[in-house]
């Protein structure tokens, strides 16, 4: 227990040595939100041409097309930085030399994988509501005060399934050195079906059942339904009990490949080249 | 001393490529002992194995008396990276010190602490605040030797550590070093500089193609392979230019000569004869009225024993 503690206490050190780098690279800090700003700019002209009554309905409510789009880039937008943020994590300190240092030092590899993502664990679906909520205010979107906590809720319960497939994609860039497209793809065909930016209806059959399953579709869903529709805390707590599960054992899949991929290098000798 | 380091019969593969084939090395708490050997003899190999970055094929690999190769086995290891990008760049060499240092279990204040002593230690407190990226090559090194002391660790393993630096720089590195060891720390000094380690390391391991070809004192290493080629430059005390065979002749038996480099006249080079004190042909030259204003071993004792172990390859 006392090691556990040991370990977790290490934590903020982490999460202090990201902060202060990410300080330094102030312009990358905010084009995150210059880009987001920029697409919901563009959506909110593609939403004049959007026929809302299209569009599902939520609490009984109609919603335009922003308030639509807006949640569901927000959510993409959330599980693509988190996803290329944990994938690269361990990658960029192989490219800058500093692994080899890491894992020379007494901290377990478990301790090495969440310290290098804490600070974006932790700042990303942070940044998320912020954004939502100025996308709100400028736009004049009419979400529901009431629904901002149970869909951070929601919102945090998809952060273990995008820390599972980061880590898996991590393992796999540690592995192969090279992962940026296999990362691309597979956060491509997550976005297609999510229903973040076109109702899930609009895909093919086969295809809308099976994103009923995206963790990502189900997140996001359950994001609208409590800011548009008013939903309150039972149907959070249903999506995230439904979310839970999903996230839980892709972490733990993300978890196991990440860590036989460094035990792989480890075997190999391999840790420190790129 | 007790013994802080004890490798036997170790091998390490690497798919076909041995990279250790059964290697012993023994050393000290209180020494500092040579690795030396060309590049890719395995010396680096050597020193992750010794700090669970790589774990043996082969042998027994016992630090500070454990064969223990966890977590806690790494806390008492020092490791100098050869390489200067081991650390955050953008961040000052302060910050990557207190980072370094809570991963080795200090508390926030502790570490903070710490790393402004061992910053002080080496000669850094001035530039402590400054991102890491605009520090010179021999500042970031001093700061990974910095980082090794975060927790004055009983075991020091240093890769080239001055391979890069200037000469000042160097010695800068090596007395910090060589002060740690007066204090009790084992020191593995990895090093295909054959210069560095007389007056400095008190053993050596001589590492080749992943074997020892040698093991024990420098001195040891020295009588290995005798220096008996020299470099002297004399002067003519009569007239006109000198040419190598008239040396040749007043040497005689004693000794064979050949024209420096150059062949400006005035340097040669000199090779007495099995069992011919120098000092005899040099008595033969001056008897000819040959003034030898200089004379120096063309190469030191230690590189004669370096090429001699691996076969003039290096």
């Amino acid at each position: 227990m006392t090691a556990v503690l040991a370990e977790v206490a290490k934590l903020p050190a982490f999460v202090r040595r990201d902060v202060k780098v990410a300080l330094s690279y102030r312009v990358a800090f905010a084009s995150d939100v210059l880009g987001l700003a920029a697409q919901v700019v563009v959506f909110s002209f593609v939403a004049k041409l959007v026929d809302a009554s299209r569009l599902p309905t939520y609490g009984g409510t109609q919603i335009t097309y922003l308030e639509f789009v807006a949640t569901g880039l927000v959510l993409n937008l959330m599980l693509g930085v988190l996803l290329y943020r944990v994938a690269g994590a361990i990658r960029q300190e192989q490219l800058q030399g500093t692994l080899e240092s890491l894992m020379a030092t007494p901290t377990a590899t478990a301790t090495v994988q969440i310290g290098s993502v804490a600070s974006t664990l932790l700042m990303v679906p942070l940044r998320a509501t912020l954004m939502m909520g100025a996308i709100a205010i400028v736009f004049g979107l009419n979400f529901d005060p009431g629904g901002i906590l149970p869909a951070a809720l929601v919102m945090a319960a998809l952060v273990p399934f995008a820390w599972g497939l980061g880590l898996a994609t991590g393992g796999a860039i540690v592995t192969f050195r090279r992962g940026s497209g296999v990362l691309g793809v597979g956060t491509a065909l997550l976005g297609l079906a999510s229903g973040a930016v076109f109702p899930l209806a609009l895909l093919p059959s086969w295809l809308a059942a099976i994103a009923e399953w995206n963790p990502l579709a189900i997140a996001i869903e359950g994001v609208r339904e409590a800011l548009l529709g008013s939903a309150g805390w039972s149907e959070a707590l249903a999506d995230i009990a439904l979310l839970l599960p999903l996230s839980c054992l892709t972490l733990a899949a993300g978890i196991l490949l990440f860590r036989l991929a460094l035990d792989r290098e480890r075997r190999r000798g391999t840790l420190g080249m790129y | 001393m007790p013994v802080a380091i004890e490798v036997e019969g170790l091998v390490r593969r690497f798919g076909a490529r041995t990279a250790l084939a059964g290697v012993d090395l023994r050393v000290e708490a209180g020494a500092v002992h040579a690795l030396l050997g060309p590049n890719g003899a395995g010396k680096t190999t050597l020193l992750r194995v010794l700090t669970g970055l790589v774990d043996p094929s082969e042998g027994a690999v016992r630090v500070l008396g454990t064969d223990e190769r966890g977590r806690a086995a790494r806390g008492r290891v020092g490791l100098v990276p050869a390489g200067d990008r081991s650390f955050y760049l953008r961040i000052s060499g302060l910050e990557n010190l207190v980072f370094f240092a809570r991963l080795h279990g200090l508390r926030r204040r502790a570490a903070f602490a710490r790393a402004r002593e061992v910053l002080d230690e080496v000669g850094l407190a001035e530039a402590a605040e400054r991102p890491v990226g605009g520090w010179s090559h021999g500042m970031q090194k001093r700061l990974s030797v910095a980082r090794a002391l975060l927790t004055s660790p009983p075991v020091l393993l240093v890769d080239e550590a001055t391979h890069d630096l200037d000469p000042e720089g160097a010695e800068r590195i090596r007395a910090l070093i060589g002060g740690l060891a007066s204090g009790g720390t084992a020191v593995l000094w990895a090093t295909q500089r054959v210069d560095e380690i007389r007056g400095f390391a008190s053993g050596v391991t001589f590492l080749d193609r992943g074997r020892v070809r040698f093991a024990g004192s420098v001195e040891g290493l020295m009588a290995q392979a005798a220096s008996r080629r020299y470099v002297i430059r004399v002067r003519n005390g009569r007239p006109g230019p000198l040419v190598a065979d008239q040396l040749a002749t007043l040497l005689a038996e004693r000794a064979s000569v050949a024209p420096g480099a150059g062949s400006d006249g005035e340097h040669f080079r000199l090779e007495p004869a099995d069992g011919i004190p120098l000092g005899s042909a040099i008595a033969a030259l001056a008897d000819g009225g040959i003034d030898v204003l200089a004379c120096r071993q063309e190469r030191s004792e230690i590189e004669e024993a370096f090429l001699a172990l691996t076969g003039d390859r290096a």
